[in-house]
């Protein structure tokens, strides 16, 4: 009875094999999906995804988009998703700190929007490389 | 033997022009061609006029040579590129295929909610925004300027229905265009780079999707080249927000798309020639399981699908884009490759034919000087 992850991006299949527990971010908070969990639809927040091997835990980033949970089968559809061990650390601090400038600088409605998801995304990013 | 006497006295007389011997020489041979052979660049001064265009259709059909071996380079490695291209659009599939499938179903279980999502709504059109995406790089034929036509094409349109316009350039080729035509109020310009990846996609999207959420722009319309064929692109037109809530994409003539129904384009070998098949692909809408409870309610969950349809459409449009790019380039240096070849056989004609006349001169020089002394 083990729960078959699928993380689809537009640019490739991030994930496609078996796990034993993930715990999401979604808009409405974390939820932690087990095999045999009741079929949900939802949406899904930037933010970490955990994925649990074997007493082993993997951090994946994810930038936002919708999870299907259906008969052991999970489907999360992503904008963009990096593995933990892909990030470069200097890397992601970097592009925080630009975020976070590019934030303060903004001026009006529209540059408050961009500059909110940029550094919610580079956050995320950040924080997959210090979680566990 | 008297000629061998002739050959001799020009070795001997050729380093020195000033000597009386060689001038008398020179004054003799220079109406006619000199024996020469093959040409050799040292004699070139004495026969200025007649050698030095043989030297020079020499270089020139070097020159072609080589041309030719880079024009075939290029279209080699554009030929590598469209499959790199295709690869890209095929692993995308997945992506697109489970999320029209999903747009599906929770259409059919909010028919009769009323959805008011952001992105899907209709206001009345006061300003319009077009992404406009070109390539890179030129030596691609008509590419880049049959999509800047239709742009500007489209701008006059629009200043014809008295809508005001922005323009979000995408790719080198477009943003030097638009960055020498200041009159053009342009918002971002933005690169695609070698392949397009989401995050291309996404900065495009983000940039779209705040200038529509803030009200900016009331319609956002996407402008890129559509693979027909590998000799054929078409510049299109596509609405691309605000999105119909069953994920339908509309073109600008009214002409919708139904998002399930995808055509894809293959790359392959018909009797040893590289042709395109496109296949239409629909989507297996399969009954979803009834029991599929909602974590947030419809509005958040559409809100959450409909910006990854967006990014997903823009990202087919940058691949279709690069793809039609690529075979452009592919056609354009294998017309390039053919007309080099055939420049270099008309040059290597007439410099054979030059170089025999010269040698028929020289018999004749020499049996003439020959029968004079006898």
């Amino acid at each position: 009875m083990t729960l078959n992850l699928c993380v689809l991006t537009p640019n490739r299949i991030v994930w496609d094999s078996e796990v034993k527990e993930i715990i999401l971010s979604t808009n409405s908070g974390q939820i932690g999906v087990l095999p045999n969990h009741a079929p949900i639809a939802t949406a899904v927040d930037i933010g970490i995804l955990k994925i649990r091997l074997n007493n082993q835990w993997l951090t994946m980033a994810l930038m936002g988009g919708f999870a299907r949970i259906g008969n052991n089968e999970i489907t999360i559809l992503v904008n963009d998703a990096e593995k933990n061990s892909d990030i470069d650390p200097q890397e992601a601090q970097q592009t925080l700190e630009i975020a976070e400038a590019n934030l303060r600088k903004a001026e009006g409605k529209r540059q408050t929007i961009e500059a909110n998801l940029a550094l919610r995304r580079a956050r995320t990013r950040v924080e997959a490389l210090n979680m566990i | 033997m008297a000629c061998s006497n002739l050959t001799t006295m020009w070795v001997s007389s050729n380093p020195s022009l000033s000597d009386s011997s060689s001038l008398s020489f020179r004054s003799v041979l220079n109406p006619l061609p000199l024996p020469n052979h093959n040409s050799s660049p040292s004699r070139s001064s004495f026969v200025a006029p007649i050698q030095s265009s043989l030297r020079e259709l020499r270089d020139r059909i070097d020159s072609v040579k080589n041309t030719q071996k880079i024009t075939e380079a290029m279209k080699l490695v554009a030929a590598a590129k469209v499959r790199r291209a295709q690869e890209a659009v095929v692993n995308g599939r997945p992506f697109s295929e489970t999320l029209v499938e999903v747009l599906y179903n929770i259409n059919e279980q909010l028919q009769t909610d009323d959805i008011d999502v952001p992105l899907t709504k209709i206001r009345p059109v006061k300003k319009v925004a077009l992404v406009v995406v070109t390539g890179d790089r030129g030596l691609c034929g008509g590419f880049n300027n049959f999509i800047i036509k239709k742009a500007e094409a489209r701008i006059k349109e629009l200043q014809g229905l008295g809508l005001d316009y922005t323009v979000i350039s995408v790719g080198k080729k477009g943003n030097s265009y638009f960055l020498r035509r200041p009159y053009i109020p342009v918002d971002k310009y933005l690169e695609a780079g070698t392949l397009p990846t989401a995050k291309e996609a996404q900065a495009v999207a983000d940039d779209v999707f705040s200038l529509f959420i803030s009200e900016e722009v009331d319609k956002v319309e996407l402008l890129y080249t559509k693979f027909v064929s590998l000799v054929r692109s078409e510049p299109v037109i596509h609405t691309l927000l605000p999105l119909s809530p069953k994920g339908e994409i509309c073109d600008i003539n009214g002409n919708c798309v139904d998002a399930a129904e995808d055509e894809f384009f293959r790359l392959t070998t018909k009797e040893g020639k590289l042709t395109v098949e496109r296949e239409t692909f629909r989507t297996a809408t399969a009954d979803f399981s009834p029991i599929l409870q909602f974590e947030q309610d419809p509005v958040q969950i559409l809100d959450a699908l409909l910006p990854l349809y967006l990014n997903s459409q823009i990202l087919r449009a940058l691949q279709e884009s690069l793809a039609s790019e690529l075979a452009a380039r592919m056609s354009a240096m294998s017309s390039a490759s053919d007309n080099a070849s055939d420049l270099k056989k008309s040059l290597s004609m007439v410099y054979n034919r030059k170089r025999q006349a010269k040698i028929t001169g020289e018999i004749l020089e020499i049996v003439a000087g020959a029968n004079a002394q006898a």
